[in-house]
């Protein structure tokens, strides 16, 4: 039987290792430590070969994989009683073993190179350097554009973000099941949320420029050797930043001190331009009038710190470019005031539908 | 211009924040014996249970009343004199003058009737001060999440007999967790009480004076979908049972039931109804009505000059001609917003719309819409109930006339999310049944993935007039 309301959320602030006891902070320590060993030393490569995953990228890979099924059953258990959940934790489980893992870990094996299909520019910067581009198949080259600069921001038209940050996207998917027990911990303070902005647009800058540096690279390289030592310096300094330190160490490691989408949220490109993209589409989250108890769950279990309240007791139906569509907004709200919807038909309250609240 | 508003709640907040859009330099004064910030009542059970902080229930963010320039007095006001313009408070506060008075002073809850309903272990369920009783008696005290700020300021400024001091604990008299909770009174606070004691691990016992659960909202068939579903969590209801008297040596050990059967009980939370917080004016000359709600006209001003009443206080009338309070979240907001501008000088008169009302129901949801009241023997119900993937119950009201040509005037719907405010739209555009069963989907408000609720044929037929 599919039930709308909450249900395995009332104990939160009740249990130690969800609200920022001890055993948080050992979580968070060891996640920490777990990333730096695994970006800067080489600890886990003979535990990989040992156990025959060639390197200790794939054992990565089969440990992250490992903690979204076991965060997946967590979090089912707590919210499966809403079939958008269901559908959406599946896919992105499934997703995430098998494009993520399996078939990047077989293709060498077929004397293909390894390329993982669930990924996309910026996120995935490789796929618009022409150093990339150039060793890639044809296919796949021809896959990586097609579905960077066409169908992603497409279907985030149309769906919103969240086709890729809840359903598809790994580091989104990890949020949600490994990370399901802190969603409550994401700040929703005027702070962080001017944090942000600044921070969110910062990474989108830094890759457009990178990848341009890197483009331009490809045309005059023979020419300027110091212009390639530059173009290389900044992609190595973009991956440092953005791809070990903020999407690992901090965005995952301190998930029990400040909730599972600080990657997302702050620093993610592909989150950032999405949601510029799910700004002008056919994304948003209806409320219904005068229903709300003004009661706080849904800005409380909002993962991306939106006040979801304060749009709900002044009548407002609202798309926010961070929003990633998780749906726990509508799922946890005692009164039914919250509906995740695509409009695809101008019918109904036409004054409604046009309201845009600007805020990125 | 002074303004005193006499409470921090929704009506309250509401008035002033309207107040100060329209009057800049306005002196605002708000005055409150429960808690230093707005918070919203509704979620008390929540931050019971451990799923919200006391800061997730604040709905405006804590510097609202310096960025608003609210002066805030936490303190109980004990009296007004409206030939003095000045309100009375208690400890050794000197009196406030106000040019325009809004009470906005809630509801307070109906005490334990029966022998013995003082014993600690036995409380109700509306304060903070409630609250922080019931979590030191379920759980030996507030969640991680923190008590409430300043939770005791007020009792230098307060009296005895006020709702907003908190009960012995019998817990730590005892010196051991309860085993045998109960809960008395079958409505909402009752339910919320018995889902937070649930989730707390406990198996109560629910004890229901009415036939069934909820008869104010619900009919039989309805509740008993309800009655299941809390069997199957593992609460002993019992319906049509009375309380006699509790016992205990210190604190409460059994409750004696009508039937004559002696129940353990270590902990009772009593939910069986709230009352106008407004004894506090007894001696002040405001006109109150027979339960004590404060007597106001369409304007919300009530018998004295410059002293209005909003929210759960105020005695309104409904569209039926009768004079009660309405205890909504919604319409204190709304009262609190008309009072304000009433105080202002404009020419408003509160109007209530059509009733609707949504709930939870341990995790069944519940959505109903105009006219559903049993106490109209003309109208009849179509009633469908649905148990496929999803669960549900819609019964549709109507007014005499034939067959599915008669008129809707009411929904009440079970397990299933709808948007009222279409329902209410086609209540007001005189909708025929058989009109509204083909549009029904146009209010579905389910969340994505939830399959639509499908009639088939021959239960689409209205019942004849012989089998209503
Ligand atoms: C557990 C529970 C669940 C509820 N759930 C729902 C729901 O789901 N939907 C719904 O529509 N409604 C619900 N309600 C009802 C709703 O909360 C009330 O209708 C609403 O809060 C009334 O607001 P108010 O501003 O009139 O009064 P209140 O919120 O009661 O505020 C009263 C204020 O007055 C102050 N005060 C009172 N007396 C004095 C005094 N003598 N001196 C100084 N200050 C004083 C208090 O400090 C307080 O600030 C629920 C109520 C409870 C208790
Ligand atoms: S929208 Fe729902 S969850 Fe959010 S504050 Fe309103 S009633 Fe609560």
């Amino acid at each position: 039987m599919y039930l709308q309301g909450q249900n395995g959320l009332m104990a939160t602030w009740r249990e130690g290792f969800r609200s920022r006891a001890l055993s948080a902070w050992i979580i968070a320590a060891l996640m920490v430590g777990f990333y730096i060993d695994l970006y800067w030393f080489d600890h886990f490569q003979p535990l990989a070969e040992a156990v025959g995953l060639r390197n200790k990228w794939y054992l990565y890979g089969a440990l992250y994989c490992l903690f979204m099924v076991g965060g997946a059953v967590y979090h089912l258990r707590r919210h499966g009683n809403s079939r958008y959940n269901q559908a959406r934790i599946a896919t992105n489980v499934g997703v995430q073993v098998l494009l993520a893992f399996l078939l990047p870990f077989v293709m060498p094996l077929f004397g293909g190179k390894e390329f993982y299909f669930s990924y996309f520019w910026p996120l995935k910067y490789d796929l618009l350097l022409p150093d990339t581009i150039w060793q890639l198949p044809l296919y796949l080259a021809i896959y990586g554009l097609v579905g960077s600069l066409l169908l992603a921001p497409v279907m985030a038209f149309f769906f919103g973000k969240r086709w890729y940050c809840s359903w598809v996207c790994g580091c989104g998917g990890l949020a949600n099941t490994y990370g399901d027990p802190w969603r409550h911990l994401t700040s929703t303070s005027t702070r962080a949320w001017r944090f942000e902005q600044v921070a969110i647009h910062v990474v989108l800058g830094l890759v457009v420029f990178m990848t341009g540096v890197m483009g331009i690279k490809a045309l005059i390289g023979h020419d300027h050797p110091g212009f390639v030592v530059f173009a290389d310096h900044t992609k190595s300094f973009y991956g440092f930043l953005v791809g070990s330190v903020l999407s690992g160490v901090v965005g995952t490691g301190l998930y029990p001190l400040l909730g599972p989408r600080v990657w997302c949220r702050n620093f993610c490109p592909m989150a950032a331009l999405l949601g510029l993209v799910q700004k002008l589409g056919r994304f948003r989250i209806a409320v219904k009038d005068d229903m709300c108890i003004s009661c706080g769950n849904c800005s409380a279990y909002c993962e991306m710190g939106i006040d979801v309240r304060s749009y709900a007791q002044s009548n407002q139906s609202f798309t926010r470019a961070a929003c990633v569509g998780c749906g726990m907004c509508a799922h946890v709200c005692p009164r039914g005031v919250l509906r995740l919807e695509n409009r695809f038909d101008a019918q109904g309250d036409k004054d409604k539908q046009h309201i845009v609240v600007l805020d990125f | 211009m002074h303004h005193v508003i006499i409470g921090n709640g929704v009506a309250g907040i509401e008035a002033a924040i309207a107040l100060r859009r329209r009057h800049e330099d306005a002196r605002i004064t708000l005055v409150s014996e429960e808690s230093e910030h707005f918070f919203s009542r509704t979620a008390l059970m929540y931050i019971l249970a451990g799923q919200l902080t006391h800061r997730d229930t604040e709905p405006y963010e804590r510097d609202l009343y310096a960025r608003m320039g609210f002066t805030r007095v936490r303190a109980r006001a004990i009296g007004v004199d409206p030939a003095a313009r000045s309100v009375r408070l208690a400890g050794d506060l000197a009196p406030l003058s106000y040019d325009r008075l809004l009470i906005a002073s809630g509801s307070r809850p109906r005490p334990a009737p029966w022998p013995g309903g003082d014993l600690p272990g036995i409380g109700t369920f509306v304060t903070h001060q409630d609250l922080a009783w019931l979590e030191r008696e379920l759980h030996g005290g507030p969640g991680r999440g923190g008590a409430a700020p300043a939770a005791d300021a007020h009792l230098s400024a307060s009296t005895d007999d006020s709702p907003y001091r908190q009960r012995p604990v019998a817990r730590t008299l005892r010196g051991s967790p309860p085993q045998n909770p109960m809960v008395i009174g079958g409505g909402l606070i009752g339910i919320e009480v018995i889902e937070t004691m649930l989730a707390a691990g406990l198996k109560p016992r629910f004890v229901i004076r009415e036939e069934f659960f909820w008869p104010m909202a619900i009919d039989a068939a309805e509740s008993a979908w309800i009655q299941e579903r809390l069997r199957e969590h593992g609460v002993d209801v019992l319906t049509a049972t009375q309380i006699e008297r509790f016992e205990g040596d210190g604190a409460v050990e059994r409750a004696v039931l009508d039937s004559g059967q002696t129940v353990p009980c270590d902990l009772c939370v009593v939910a069986i109804g709230v009352m106008p917080n407004t004894d506090w004016l007894a001696d002040s000359g405001i006109e109150r009505d027979p339960g004590g709600g404060i007597v106001v006209g369409p304007d919300l001003r009530s018998s004295a000059p410059g002293v209005y009443a909003a929210g759960d206080c105020a005695s309104v009338t409904w569209f039926n001609g009768s004079r009660r309070p309405e205890q909504l979240w919604y319409t204190s907001r709304d009262q609190g917003r008309v009072a304000a501008a009433a105080m202002s000088g404009d020419d408003v008169a509160y109007k209530r719309g059509h009733w609707y009302n949504s709930a939870k129901l341990i995790d069944i949801e519940y959505t109903t819409a105009g006219l559903v009241d049993f106490g109209y023997d003309d109208l009849w119900s179509w009633f469908h109930e649905e148990r496929g993937a999803v669960r549900s119950t819609t019964r549709i009201v109507c007014r005499p006339g034939e067959g599915d040509q008669a008129r809707v005037v009411g929904f009440n719907m079970l397990g299933r999310r709808w948007d009222h405010t279409v329902l209410i739209r086609w209540i007001a555009e005189r909708r025929s049944l058989s009109w509204v069963l083909d549009h029904l989907s146009e209010a579905r408000f389910d969340t994505e993935l939830v399959p639509p609720l499908r009639i088939p044929p021959e239960a689409r037929r209205a019942p004849d007039a012989a089998a209503r």
